[in-house]
């Protein structure tokens, strides 16, 4: 005689879990300073054609670091909260393991600068203005 | 070996505590306890994250700068073991950690005493508001009735004696 199978009794966190997973994880707001760099950016903003990634990787959130399958998905992406608000966090300078070391009393605090960002203009415009 | 600062709440992360997350850009983090790798793992900003050191700082809470934080420092050179340097240094950071603590203290108590202002104004405030609670207006018109009816019979006995 087998045993019963066991009734899962607490299932948890399950989407903030799945969220989590180093599987998963998507840029830090440090990398995506990084990638703000004129040579990185221009890079990714012009990528082969790729039709593993959405879009054939030719919509590309910088700030988002998010892939959109048209032009018309990513206007609507420029005008929505999550996009206004990680602008806003990216607007400050990004946090290292230098001021948390400052902050445990290895040297004076120093406060993080400013960094004026902005949406990054569609390809499309970018042709426009060039004609 | 080295005692690593957390990278979330900048506390010591002691040998054996701890974990650490290497991210594929090579860089290290290191967090104290799974609390810190939870917070990290959910993108949350130590500067907006109440309990952290990066947030006492910023908001000034805290002692942010004085000379007495500059001692303590990496520092990626060995130095060959020599008895007396050994003695000197461990006195060095006793009294260092000491005149901290004071400056440390005596700031908080200053920022302290501007609460302590605003809430005795405030009360001074509320008194004046509802004095009517303690002190009834009608009281003060009976009181100043009595005072007048007295006057007025002084007045009367004066006419008299002059009559």
């Amino acid at each position: 005689m087998g045993r019963y199978a066991r009734k899962k009794q607490h299932k948890g966190d399950k989407p903030m879990k799945k969220k989590t997973k180093t599987k998963r994880k998507t840029k830090d707001l440090d990398q995506i300073h990084a990638d703000l760099i004129p040579e990185m950016s221009s890079k990714l903003l012009n990528q082969e054609v790729d039709f593993d990634k959405p879009g054939a990787a030719q919509h590309y959130c910088l700030h988002c670091a998010k892939y959109f399958i048209n032009e018309d998905a990513m206007k609507t992406h420029f005008k929505s909260k999550p996009h206004k608000r990680r602008i806003k966090d990216l607007q400050i300078e990004p946090y290292t393991l230098e001021e948390a070391e400052r902050a445990a009393g290895m040297g004076s605090y120093v406060q993080p600068n400013y960094v004026p960002i902005s949406t990054q203009t569609l390809k499309t415009s970018m042709d426009e203005d060039g004609d | 070996m080295r005692l690593e600062k957390c990278y979330f709440c900048s506390s010591t992360v002691y040998p054996g505590h701890g974990i650490q997350f290497v991210r594929n850009d090579c860089k290290i983090f290191r967090f104290c306890r799974s609390k810190c790798h939870k917070a990290f793992q959910k993108k949350k900003n130590p500067r907006k994250t109440r309990w952290t050191k990066a947030f006492r700082k910023a908001a000034g809470k805290e002692l942010t700068v004085d000379p007495s934080l500059e001692f303590e420092k990496r520092r990626n050179v060995p130095i060959k073991y020599n008895r007396e340097l050994w003695q000197t240094t461990v006195k060095a950071m006793k009294r260092i950690e000491e005149i901290r603590v004071k400056r440390q203290n005596q700031f908080i108590r200053n920022r302290l005493r501007k609460g302590k202002e605003l809430r005795k104004e405030a009360d001074v405030k509320e008194v004046e508001k509802n004095i009517h609670l303690i002190k009834s207006p009608a009281a003060k018109a009976k009181r100043l009735e009595k005072k007048m009816m007295q006057v007025v019979k002084e007045e009367d006995i004066d006419m008299d004696e002059e009559a």
